[in-house]
């Protein structure tokens, strides 16, 4: 492969050099360095397809630092797609990258068992006996719940009073595993919403991690079983369920599906067409006739832990443009206790699995989060992503703030009992 | 002498080694500012974090001769901070704490790599502001502002940075510091701090900067008003202006430039049937802001305005101006690169200038969008190119002087506010006779006897005597 190849030259034209993405950058924000900003990145990108300089390790080393929370796209006034062209640049270095056997072999066990629900469960069970004996905690691994709270969802979930519409949810890879509490409450909203809910056995992952990480072929490869996983679920007249999801990085991963099919037209149709009828849960909550039957369910005094603070994941105000939605239900489930949080749209480092590949520097940027969260006064911090959660729990324990995290389901949930 | 692994190795006992960037893939990106065609990598990049690493390391590339290039956030766009041949950069991007806010007396103390909008965030709980705004406000640094005495939107009312300016803490090109921090209203000796904004980074490196805050006004107004052609809100303005009806600002954008905004992530609503969108802003108490617009809704009437909108809630009032604020951007939707023009027109002449310039662009092929600042006269065409293609970027050039020599047989200037840095070097002796660049190159050598800071740009190499200077590496 040639170096020209390993940049999406085209995209790395739109950048006109304005520099307005440098201040909205975290690794921009916390180095200082022009190399490590987005515009910095694309120069880099540009300058290799150019044969300015060599893809050696340095510039290896820039792609990786990168976090992928696409904060530089939402304030790009050219258009530059800045997420796609990384992922382009990220899997082409993957396939020219000499790893160690080692590192090949733990990142192909690490990729692989989220494509297994077998694999899941069995990691789980082995972390959770690991975390008896410290190892865990020494590793900074996410603390994981009991056997009894990983329980997978069942495949079909009545709505309360009166159906207005059947649904698919997706359960996800890790999901039920760390955040099994949230699939519950998911489920519960929806139904109390008025849905039907309706659980894919076939589906596992959807490949997001994957593609962040420059597995590309796993990722088509996820993708389009994904596609096929919920084509298969249909309403009566057999059209496919809208797929709601509570996980911003899948979201947004799975609404971008056509990316992966450039040179397959058909698949690339179908997932259009999935990317069509899926929606954030706060999305799809906040249109009618949902928003009404869950409004009448809501009752702010329920809510036992504020000041509440919201906290913009990534994926999903710059991944997918969903900014007002989550806040207005929010606002509706929490009353008048809902705070500000300075800089909500920043990332907060989990981005992924950068938070376990590059723990240093996620702390980094998690660092000023903490910050505003401590200045902003809240008691429970409310997102929507798992990584984030896990995140933003583990910088609370060290920063010794008495605050919780929750996923807006589950603030909802408690709200509409 | 010249950059060595001995200097490399001296450099980073003082700055650490994340302050020391030698590596050529963390080099390259600092190749080029916001006129992307000229370029040069620089041989070392150095982020000190506050004045005494700038000393410090000054000090260093002193003693070994090495010519300096400072850059902030490198958004200007008349190549102030390229970097030179064999020379150093000294960036700013680690220097990024706001000191002191006094909101009594008004004043604040920043670093130099502060944003621009970061201090406005900064003196917004005490009921504060900045005033000079440049377009690139959301990343350009104060120490940048400075060094091109910038200006912006409002500055038709507040004036440009230097106006903002009260203090600077300077480290001289020999790496000495030179604290005129304490806030002059009315500087006593001679004004270094004046004579040092707006020096494009010759004179020394600002690491301090003492601003200037103004109260918010009581009441702020956005208005936009959609013109049918281009004359028409040229005429407008100059209507304003001699009535002495004068909003705080008044920007002019026109129809390529509110078809690339529109199509952008900073969509204002400008509707794209009109030729030209006029932003204002009225500001003053109640009373003055109502006074003020009776007498400009009929003048803005009699030039044809039409769809006029009023905004006061800030979230409002902010989206009309980030399409303003983006358009640059915005324009990179339309080709690989953007050339910005900046000249200076007197006021009567605007309508014929804007005209022009189209011209002149037309006459060339080139696409050009206008958006400027009208109240102060200044244009800002935006021609689009691709600097893969050398043809045609010689004939942006050749637009761009053209337009530079027609702005200035109208009795206009070179630059309004980016500078003249690298651009417009070849343009400096049309404006300035051979004695008028003896003098400001004798108060250069004064401080910078062997011309090693941003050497090449501002001041044209023959007038400058710049030949003297032993080149860089040369003993
Ligand atoms: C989208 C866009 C819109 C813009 N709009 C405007 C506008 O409305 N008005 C306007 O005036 N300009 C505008 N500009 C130009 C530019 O943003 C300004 O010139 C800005 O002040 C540059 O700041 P910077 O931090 O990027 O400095 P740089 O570009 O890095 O440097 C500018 C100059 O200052 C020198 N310098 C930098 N820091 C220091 C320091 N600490 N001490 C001494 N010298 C220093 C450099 O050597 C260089 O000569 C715009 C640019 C863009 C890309
Ligand atoms: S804001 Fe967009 S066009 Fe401007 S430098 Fe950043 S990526 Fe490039
Ligand atoms: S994706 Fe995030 S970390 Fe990466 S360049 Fe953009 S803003 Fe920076």
């Amino acid at each position: 492969m040639d170096n020209h190849s390993l940049v999406d030259y085209a995209k790395s034209l739109d950048c006109v050099h304005c520099g307005l993405c440098l201040n909205s950058c975290p690794t921009y924000r916390i180095t200082g360095r022009e190399s490590s900003s987005p515009r910095g990145r694309i120069h880099l990108m540009r300058s290799v397809a150019e044969g300015a300089i060599e893809p050696d390790d340095d510039f290896a080393e820039e792609m990786d630092f990168c976090l992928l929370c696409r904060n530089c796209e939402s304030v790009c006034p050219s258009g530059v797609r800045y997420g796609a062209m990384m992922e382009h640049t990220r899997g082409a270095l993957e396939e020219r990258r000499q790893r160690p056997w080692t590192a090949r072999l733990a990142r192909s066990i690490g990729f692989g068992i989220l494509r297994d629900r077998m694999a899941l469960r069995v990691t789980a069970r082995l972390a959770r006996l690991a975390e008896g004996t410290g190892l865990a905690r020494l590793v900074g691994a996410p603390a994981l719940p009991r056997h009894a709270e990983r329980v997978l969802l069942p495949t079909h979930m009545p709505a309360e009073g009166g159906e207005l519409a059947r649904v698919a949810m997706l359960e996800g890879c890790v999901m039920p595993e760390l955040l099994g509490h949230v699939q519950r409450a998911t489920a519960q909203v929806l139904q109390r919403a008025g849905c039907t809910v309706q659980i894919s056995p076939m589906h596992v992952c959807c490949g997001s991690l994957h593609a962040h990480n420059g597995e590309v072929k796993a990722a088509c490869e996820l993708a389009r079983a994904t596609i096929e996983a919920y084509e298969r679920l249909t309403d009566e007249r057999g059209n496919p369920l809208p797929l709601i999801i509570n996980s911003a990085g899948c979201g947004s991963h799975i609404k971008e599906f056509e990316h992966l099919f450039a040179d397959d037209e058909t698949m690339a149709v179908r997932a259009r067409a999935l990317s069509g009828r899926s929606f954030d849960l706060s999305q799809f909550l906040a249109r009618e006739p949902f928003r009404s039957r869950l409004m009448q369910r809501l009752n702010p005094k329920a809510s036992h832990q504020g000041p509440y603070a919201w906290d913009d994941p990534c994926h999903l105000c710059h991944g997918q443009g969903v900014r007002r939605e989550p806040r207005e239900l929010l606002q509706a489930a929490v009353g008048d206790g809902l705070v500000p949080l300075a800089d909500p749209e920043s990332c907060c480092g989990s981005a992924g699995i950068y938070s376990l590949l590059r723990p240093r520097d996620s702390q980094a940027v998690l660092q000023p989060r903490i910050e505003a969260l401590r200045a902003s006064g809240a008691r429970t911090l409310v997102t929507s992503n798992p990584g984030c959660q896990m995140q933003w729990e583990a910088g609370i324990r060290t920063a010794q703030l008495d605050v919780s995290v929750s996923h807006l389901a589950e603030v909802l949930e408690r709200a509409s009992r | 002498m010249g950059v060595d692994s001995t200097l490399v190795e001296a450099l980073r006992r003082e700055l650490g080694s994340d302050g020391v960037l030698d590596r050529r893939s963390q080099r390259v990106p600092y190749e080029c500012d916001g006129l992307a065609f000229a370029r040069q990598v620089p041989e070392l990049v150095l982020l000190p974090r506050d004045t005494q690493q700038t000393a410090a390391a000054m000090r260093l590339l002193h003693e070994a001769r090495v010519a300096i290039v400072p850059r902030g956030a490198g958004t200007g766009l008349s190549g102030g901070a390229t970097p030179v041949e064999g020379g150093v950069t000294i960036g700013t991007g680690r220097m990024r704490s706001v000191l002191h806010i006094d909101a009594l007396n008004r004043w604040a103390r920043v670093q130099a790599g502060v944003v621009n909008a970061d201090l406005g965030h900064a003196c917004e709980s005490h009921g504060l502001f900045y005033a000079p705004d440049p377009s690139s406000q959301k990343a350009c640094t104060v120490g940048g502002n400075v060094g091109e005495n910038s200006g912006g939107p409002h500055c038709f009312r507040y004036g440009n940075t230097s106006q903002h300016v009260l203090g600077l803490v300077i480290v001289t090109p020999q790496g000495e510091i030179l604290d005129l921090s304490e806030p002059q209203v009315d500087p006593q000796g001679l004004d270094l701090v004046g004579l040092f904004t707006g020096s494009e980074g010759m004179l020394g490196i600002a690491t301090e900067i003492t601003v200037r805050l103004l109260p918010v006004p009581e009441v702020v107004e956005t208005w936009v008003a959609l013109f049918r052609s281009l004359d028409a809100a040229c005429d407008a303005t100059s209507d304003l202006i001699a009535a002495r009806a004068e909003p705080s600002a008044i920007e002019i954008l026109d129809k390529l430039t509110i078809e690339a905004v529109e199509q952008s992530v900073l969509r204002a609503g400008y509707p794209q049937d009109a030729e030209a969108v006029m932003l204002l802003e009225l500001e003053g108490s109640e009373a003055s802001v109502q006074a003020n617009a009776a007498v400009i809704e009929p003048l803005l009437a009699v030039r044809g305005a039409f769809g006029l909108r009023r905004a006061r809630a800030s979230a409002d009032r902010a989206r009309l101006w980030a399409g303003r604020k983006g358009a640059y951007g915005a324009m990179g939707r339309i080709a690989p690169d953007l050339y910005v023009c900046d000249a200076v027109v007197p006021r009567r002449h605007l309508r014929a200038l804007v005209r022009r310039t189209t011209e002149i662009c037309s006459g060339k092929g080139l696409r050009i969008a206008n958006v400027f600042h009208a109240g102060d006269g200044n244009l800002h065409p935006n021609i689009s190119y691709d600097r893969r293609n050398p043809e045609e970027l010689r004939r942006v050039l050749e637009a761009g002087d053209e337009m530079m020599r027609a702005c200035i047989e109208a009795g206009g200037s070179l630059s309004g506010e980016h500078g003249i840095g690298l651009e417009k070097l070849s343009a400096m002796p049309w404006m300035f006779s051979s004695e008028d660049l003896a003098v400001m190159c004798r108060v250069r050598e004064a401080w910078d006897p062997e011309c090693r800071m941003n050497p090449g740009k501002l001041l044209p190499i023959r007038a400058c005597m710049e030949t003297r200077m032993r080149a860089p590496g040369a003993t």
